[in-house]
């Protein structure tokens, strides 16, 4: 460093009265520089689709929708009745957005399971219940925009068979559970209704918080289940996806009746 | 070997002159077969003929193109994956299947024409074969044993002590070798070990004194935070290597808080709040069972229906399993992330005949270590 001896003959000299104020006014300059940067990483993004930004009509639709389709089960507090319907308190949008879009609410009779079947209110509709659900006591939602990343289908496949291949098997066909239950097939499932599931745990399946699987790793997954429907099957015919056991049987089956049968046709010729 | 003996056999001057289809319908008789028509199919050169040599060379044309076809594809075809929604992805998807097609092809045409052949080229025949009723006549089956046991006689095996004992010694020794598997379990000792026996311990034991971090696949720690009531979290000893570790597999589930549980005997604060560590090694014969009902508290083995019952110690309810899902004592270690608090206090999987006779494993966790 030169001393200040050697320091080339400047315009501005240290000490100066422009110097200090050239300088203060940069390091404020600087300060207000690096507030507004801190600021705009630290403060929270505002959450597109919180309760208190919806239209309270949407809010008022929904109720009405409630009160005329769900209260029988659900409850007018949606408490819950008793042997008809679980409390909705908290549940949140994400769980009426996946029980509505799939068709599952309202159900057709109290069954084991309850299966999927074309939608019975519009997405609209849908969307005003959901607004209700979430007016009441909060809960997950499903995020907006896009809900892939098929840049990371390999992670994805990876926690696909950790966390949901025991269940909704390696194809994504679904399999039995215990008693009349089933885990579904995934053949029909949109991006975000698999967001939904895996956030909300519908019936049996279990919650998979965004502690859990981050929202990256939610993306992932999804981006492996439906590029896994949309793959063509290299092995031919996938025969359900089911794996060996039919594939088994149908190359026994088939097979054999066809060698027996080549067989016989050749020993009536000869 | 038993023809008529009624055909005469022809001398050696007589056979040197016989041509070569004397010669075989000659055989054909000895054998007791009588050839009634046999014969070219067709006239040889004539247009019959060729017209089928021409039909049967077609399927092996067939079968060779069939066969270049499946080189040149297994060689040059664009087998690597293509996303869906690229135009590229069906020729990724018709790699397997036209494999497949070609050397299954080229078989079929092959065994087609071979077929052909017998059937189009074949000397035309029929033939009249006369069969003995019932067993061979008593002079045949009494020479034929005589004969086997002359060799032997004759072989001077009785008196011959070193082959019978070398040759006794091979068998024994093969026999052995068939036998080892079964033996080799009383050789080596799984005990040799004491108490740390491979069998005893699992990757949940404290490391060095210090207690084992359950951890994600990836090796990241697990706190309470990271899952919602009615999770299930598979989680491995975190330590180098855990997630490889085959029976430390583990399933950190958290229940809801009203949920009613029953707790086994002894196994009182083996839980943390909520959460309770399982096997996730299926005490039947050893398949991971991690579905989990969230609604009944059931967790199920896919391989052969056994049911546990979270609600109720992992006890089976239903299937061929006999033992509970062995329960992990769990708690949070000054950080705030799950640990150990000791390894299992029982065999993890399929049970083996020392279970519950590990000295430690009947004392507390918590009072123990």
């Amino acid at each position: 460093m030169r001393t200040p001896d050697e320091a080339p003959r400047r315009r501005i000299t240290r000490g100066s009265k422009s110097f200090r104020r050239l300088s203060g006014g940069l390091a404020l300059l600087l300060a207000l520089i690096t507030v507004g940067f801190a600021y705009a990483a630290l403060s929270p993004t505002p959450q597109t689709a919180q309760a208190a930004a919806v239209d309270p009509e949407m809010i008022a639709a929904g109720k009405n929708l409630y009160m005329n389709s769900c209260i029988t089960c659900h409850g007018a507090n949606l408490q819950g009745v008793q042997d008809h319907g679980p409390s909705l308190i908290g549940v949140g949008e994400a769980a009426a957005y996946f029980q509505l879009s799939t068709g599952r609410m309202p159900a057709a009779e109290n069954a084991a399971q309850m299966p999927r079947k074309p939608a019975f209110f519009t997405p609209e509709e849908i969307d005003q219940l959901g607004a209700f659900i979430q007016a009441n006591g909060g809960g997950p939602q499903v995020p907006e925009g896009q809900l892939r990343d098929d840049a990371e289908v390999a992670k994805g496949g990876e926690l696909y068979r950790l966390n949901c291949a025991s269940c909704h098997n390696f194809t994504g066909a679904g399999g039995a559970l215990s008693q009349g239950k089933y885990a579904p097939a995934l053949s029909e499932a949109t991006n975000s209704e698999i967001y939904a599931a895996m956030l909300t745990g519908p019936e049996n399946m279990p919650k998979f918080s965004d502690g859990q699987l981050t929202p990256d790793e939610k993306k992932a997954i999804i981006s492996f289940v439906q590029m896994n429907k949309e793959t063509i099957d290299p092995g031919g015919l996938p025969l359900g996806g089911f794996g060996p056991a039919p594939e088994g049987l149908i190359a026994f089956l088939v097979g054999m009746v066809a060698i027996v049968g080549v067989t016989l046709w050749m020993g009536s010729k000869a | 070997m038993s023809g008529d003996s009624n055909v005469e056999v022809p001398s050696d001057e007589v056979l040197a002159s016989m041509g070569r289809e004397e010669l075989a319908r000659l055989g054909a008789k000895l054998d007791g077969v009588e050839l009634v028509e046999y014969g070219e199919r067709y006239e040889p050169g004539s247009p019959a003929d060729k017209h089928a040599e021409r039909a049967v060379s077609r399927w092996f044309v067939l079968s060779a193109l069939f066969g270049l076809a499946m080189i040149g594809i297994f060689i040059w075809w664009p087998a690597g994956y293509q996303p869906p929604g690229s135009d590229k992805q069906l020729m990724y998807a018709l790699y397997t299947p036209l494999l497949g097609v070609t050397l299954g092809g080229a078989i079929a045409c092959l065994g087609v024409g071979v077929i052909a052949l017998a059937k189009k080229l074949a000397p035309h025949e029929v033939a009249v074969q006369q069969r003995h009723i019932g067993m061979s006549a008593e002079v045949d089956r009494r020479t034929l044993g005589a004969e086997v046991f002359d060799v032997v006689d004759k072989t001077n095996i009785k008196r011959r002590g070193m082959l019978k004992g070398t040759l006794g010694l091979a068998g024994g020794v093969i026999g052995l070798v068939a036998i080892v598997p079964v033996l080799g379990g009383f050789i080596k000792n799984p005990w040799a070990k004491g108490a740390k026996s491979d069998l005893w311990v699992t990757g949940w034991a404290p490391v060095a004194g210090k207690k084992v971090r359950m951890a994600q696949i990836d090796g990241t720690p697990v706190r309470p935070e990271d899952m919602a009531a009615g999770a299930i979290m598979t989680v491995f000893p975190g330590v180098p290597g855990g997630a490889k570790m085959s029976d430390s597999a583990v399933m950190l589930i958290r229940l809801r808080s009203d949920e009613k549980v029953k707790i086994r005997d002894g196994q009182q604060g083996w839980e943390f709040g909520d959460y309770y560590a399982y096997s996730k090694i299926c005490t039947h014969v050893g398949c991971p069972t991690s579905l989990f009902e969230a609604q009944t508290g059931r967790i199920l083995c896919p391989c052969h229906q056994s049911q546990f019952d979270v609600n109720d110690g992992c006890k089976p309810v239903f299937g061929p399993a006999t033992r509970p899902l062995p329960q992990l004592p769990i708690a949070l270690d000054e950080e705030g992330y799950f640990i150990a608090v000791s390894d299992f206090h029982e065999a993890v999987g399929p049970g083996f005949w020392e279970n519950g006779k590990h000295p430690a494993w009947k004392a507390s966790p918590k009072e123990s270590s």
